[in-house]
């Protein structure tokens, strides 16, 4: 069956084409046969995360003077400058527009260390901060762009803006950490024993949220307010999330601020224990953030009673919040940093159970009130309209002039529902007089349950989105906390996700699948008996 | 030992694959898998033409595959296994595409955002009015840097890298200004024009509604606008393209 190669010129062309008819059909299913395969692989291994755009901080290029004091000083002026201030005093130009404020490198008190609390942090701690950044704070991490070297010459820098580094030049040296305690049920019961015990309750609340009794009073150093740690989001803890980050916290305390160290209360295996509960009131793996939210489908009514357990029922979608910083006024510092969606719905109704994190539960001020509060508030937005197509959308903050949205909001003062749409958030708010959103809230141990719901059809069909199942509907959120002084721009937004209701899965689905398997199959069987036919008629020939 | 003509087709096919998929990342990024798709086509087709045109080999090439499809009466347990495995995963794999086209798609509308848009004939023409001062040159800078740290840090990050504070909550992420794909390649009066009007100023095919990025000309000055620039460039050491440069190329 071999074909002979002749010269391979055109002219054998035809020959060619034609053994190639008459003998090898099979050359013609290989073809195609290897073609699917191998070209259809990619579709087998795409990786179906959108890809992100390729980030590459441009490293510190430019020729720094070789005595490390005078490098160091160069990297300063570029790159901490603008937060930590001429003087390290911490009063850049950004200063007032963090919370907390830039580090004073003047006044020396260093948060996250190994060391004793009122002492020193040793280099190695400094260069820790330098090089993974604080987060949930303005402090970034600088490993991408200063190398090792340049993150020790610019610690040199920073260190001659106090003289406490001179005076204390025996300083205290690293925590030692003992033989760690494995996390266990046992281990956190006792933690969380020793957690009210030691008063920690008192600050960081009953449950950890950073909602305690004195949450709101407590100020640093510098007399600005700080709040203690939310310990149920371990993500945003500024020396690490592990228990083994938590140990050395409460072993050192937070210098500058009301964080005490606890070195002389605890043991090493009770510092275990405290960090293994503390470490378990954070969700393991840390929350993903949502993009689709697809409520779950009941025969029920849908209950306003956000504590009612068939919520539990409904998957969570976890999206992350910013502050408001696109219109004046701007909010530069939020405390919602984050909220949790639930939805359910049945052939009337849609609703949404929105759970998230706030010191207090805040009623508005009198007018007279020295110190401005505000309702805490949270509102769900909805396009007036989907746009043909599903591609356009309202601008994501509150609407444009062309293109409205409709929000159903829940304030805490009076644990009241009502409606509004907007066309640009400097417009402003217009009330819907009439509402057809029902619910209803609780707070309690420093976090809101709210929930809210409405049917899926009214009347108003120019104002109201009208919910179909099976469409993609555009959907934002807005939170407010009023003690914050956070009231009309000034919130925390999400940009636009989805809300879908799934249909049915089609019945084609189950149908067309063993179609195709059995038509190939015999596709192969054809083919089988072919070349055997083939094979046969060549050898006897 | 000479390898077999369908080996070498295979091993070149996986080479192109994975140099193509891990090799690539390393010099830019990651390509999209409608491209590798393509690039892969071509490459199969290139192959067999290859081996067909060389008749003499084309025989080498598909001969085995036959041989083993077929199958043979005396032939060994283990080629016979894998000959019935062959057989049912082809069908199942067909089945499974299959399965995967007609189940309903639930990705949302996630339209195609063009990053840098033909700008409208309003954004022509902007010239920094400090641009030619160079005496005071670093003093603008210097302003512009308090202006970006004031007001872009939140987003664009400390290191211009588009990673700031809260970007994590965005969907459409803060531009990259120390890549070479955004600042690099702009003139400065498109820069300037995108500053001023946001991302609610940008055209349709851009997804204004779902752009953070703030209509600066509501909070800052003009000044203050030029003078940022000036810092973005200084501190990336990127320079604006310009007419100039683009007649060189
Ligand atoms: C965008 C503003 C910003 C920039 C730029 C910045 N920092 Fe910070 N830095 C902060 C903030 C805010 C804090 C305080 C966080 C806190 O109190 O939890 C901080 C804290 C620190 C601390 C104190 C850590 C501790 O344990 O107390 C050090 C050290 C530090 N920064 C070093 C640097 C260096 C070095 C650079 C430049 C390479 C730099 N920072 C650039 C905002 C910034
Ligand atoms: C007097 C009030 C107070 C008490 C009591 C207190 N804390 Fe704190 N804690 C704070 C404050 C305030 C902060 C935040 C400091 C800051 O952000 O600068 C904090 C921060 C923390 C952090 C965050 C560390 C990080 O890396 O971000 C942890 C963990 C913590 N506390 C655990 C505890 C534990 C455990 C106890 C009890 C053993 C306790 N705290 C007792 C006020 C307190
Ligand atoms: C609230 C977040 C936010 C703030 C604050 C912000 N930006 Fe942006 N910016 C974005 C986003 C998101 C994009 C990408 C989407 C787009 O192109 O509109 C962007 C894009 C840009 C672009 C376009 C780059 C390109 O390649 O087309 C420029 C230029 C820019 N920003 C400059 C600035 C300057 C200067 C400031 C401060 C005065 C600033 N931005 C503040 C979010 C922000």
């Amino acid at each position: 069956m071999i074909i002979r190669a002749g010269n391979q010129g055109l002219g054998n062309l035809k020959v060619m084409s034609k053994l190639f008819i008459k003998n090898d059909i099979q050359s013609l299913f290989l073809l195609v046969f290897l073609f699917t395969i191998l070209g259809g692989q990619p579709y087998l291994f795409a990786d179906e995360e959108h890809e992100e755009v390729k980030t590459t901080a441009q490293p510190d290029s430019e020729t720094l003077p070789n005595d490390d004091l005078a490098a160091g000083e160069m990297i300063y002026k570029k790159r901490c400058i603008s937060c930590h201030g001429d003087e390290g005093d911490g009063d850049g130009p950004a200063a007032d527009r963090f919370q907390p404020k830039p580090r004073s490198f003047k006044k020396a008190e260093f948060k996250y260390r190994t060391t004793p609390r009122n002492s020193l942090p040793t280099d190695d701690d400094l260069f820790r901060v330098i090089s993974n950044g604080l987060p949930g704070t303005g402090m970034p991490d600088w490993a991408d762009v200063l190398t090792k070297k340049q993150r020790r010459q610019v610690i040199k820098y920073i260190k001659t803006f106090s003289d406490k580094w001179e005076k204390q030049a025996d300083r205290a040296s690293a925590l030692k950490i003992g033989e760690p305690v494995p996390t266990s049920e046992e281990s956190i019961e006792r933690g969380k024993k020793k957690f009210t015990a030691l008063g920690c309750t008192l600050c960081h609340g009953a449950e950890g949220r950073g909602d305690g009794p004195t949450s709101l009073v407590l100020r640093n150093h510098r007399g600005d307010s700080v709040y203690p740690r939310n310990l149920n989001k371990n993500w945003l803890f500024r020396g690490g999330g592990e228990a083994k980050d938590i140990y050395t916290r409460i072993n050192t305390g937070i210098n500058g601020t009301p964080m005490p160290s606890f070195a002389d209360k605890l043991n090493n295996e009770e510092s275990w224990d405290v960090a293994n509960y503390v470490r378990s009131l954070s969700p393991t793996p840390n929350p993903e953030r949502g993009s689709l939210i697809k409520p779950l489908s009941i025969e029920e009514g849908i209950p306003t009673d956000p504590e009612d357990p068939l919520w539990d029922q409904a998957p969570s979608s976890w999206f992350p919040m910013m502050g408001q910083i696109s219109f004046e006024e701007r909010l530069f510092t939020p405390t919602v940093t984050d909220i949790t969606v639930k939805s359910l719905y049945n052939d009337k109704e849609i609703g949404f159970k929105l759970i998230w994190d706030d010191r207090s539960s805040s009623k508005a001020s009198k007018p007279s009130a020295k110190k401005k509060i505000y309702t805490d508030q949270v509102a769900i937005q909805f396009p007036e309209k989907l746009q043909p197509g599903g591609v356009k959308k309202p601008y994501f903050i509150m609407g444009d002039e062309k293109l409205g949205v409709n929000l159903w909001n829940w304030q805490s003062d009076g644990n009241q529902v009502f409606e509004t749409t907007a066309n640009g958030i400097l417009n402003g708010e217009v009330k819907k007089s009439e509402s057809n959103v029902k619910g209803s809230g609780r707070f309690k141990n420093g976090q809101y349950q709210v929930v809210m719901k409405r049917s899926l059809q009214t009347s108003d069909k120019e104002k109201d989105i009208q919910f179909e199942i099976g469409s993609f509907y555009p959907i934002a959120f807005f939170a407010m906390d009023g003690t914050n002084g956070e009231v009309a721009s000034k919130r925390s937004i999400t940009p636009w996700y989805f809300v879908l209701m799934e249909p049915e899965t089609p019945k084609s689905v189950y149908i067309l699948p063993p179609v195709v398997i059995i038509f190939v199959f015999g596709v192969e069987f054809v083919l089988v008996k072919l070349l055997k036919k083939n094979k046969k008629a060549s050898s006897s020939s | 030992m000479k390898l077999p003509l369908i080996a070498k087709a295979f091993a070149l096919e996986l080479g192109f694959y994975l140099l193509l998929k891990l090799g690539m990342p390393l010099i830019t990024s990651p390509l999209p898998s409608s491209v590798i798709f393509m690039y892969m086509t071509l490459v199969t087709i290139s192959i067999l033409l290859y081996v067909s045109i060389f008749e003499d080999d084309f025989g080498n090439f598909y001969i085995p595959i036959v041989d083993f499809i077929r199958g043979d009466d005396n032939e060994s347990g283990l080629r016979k296994l894998s000959r019935i495995a062959v057989f049912i995963l082809i069908p199942l794999f067909f089945g499974f595409r299959s399965y995967q086209s007609v189940l309903p798609n639930f990705n949302p509308p996630f339209p195609q955002r063009v990053i840098h848009p033909a700008p409208p004939g309003s954004a022509a023409g902007f010239t920094n009015p400090f641009g030619d001062d160079e005496a005071n040159h670093e003093q603008y800078i210097e302003e512009g840097r308090e202006v970006f740290y004031k007001n872009c840090v939140f987003c664009h990050g400390d290191k211009l890298d588009g990673k700031g504070f809260f970007a994590h909550a965005l969907n459409v992420k803060p531009a990259n200004f120390a890549d070479a794909t955004t600042i690099s390649m702009l003139m400065e009066s498109f820069v300037f024009w995108r500053i001023k009007t946001g991302g609610i100023g940008l055209p349709e095919e851009s997804t204004p509604w779902d752009s953070a990025m703030p209509r600066w000309e509501l909070i800052l000055s003009e000044e203050e606008r030029w003078k940022v620039i000036m810092f973005l460039y200084d501190y990336t050491g990127w320079k604006p393209r310009t007419w100039e440069l683009e007649g060189d190329e």
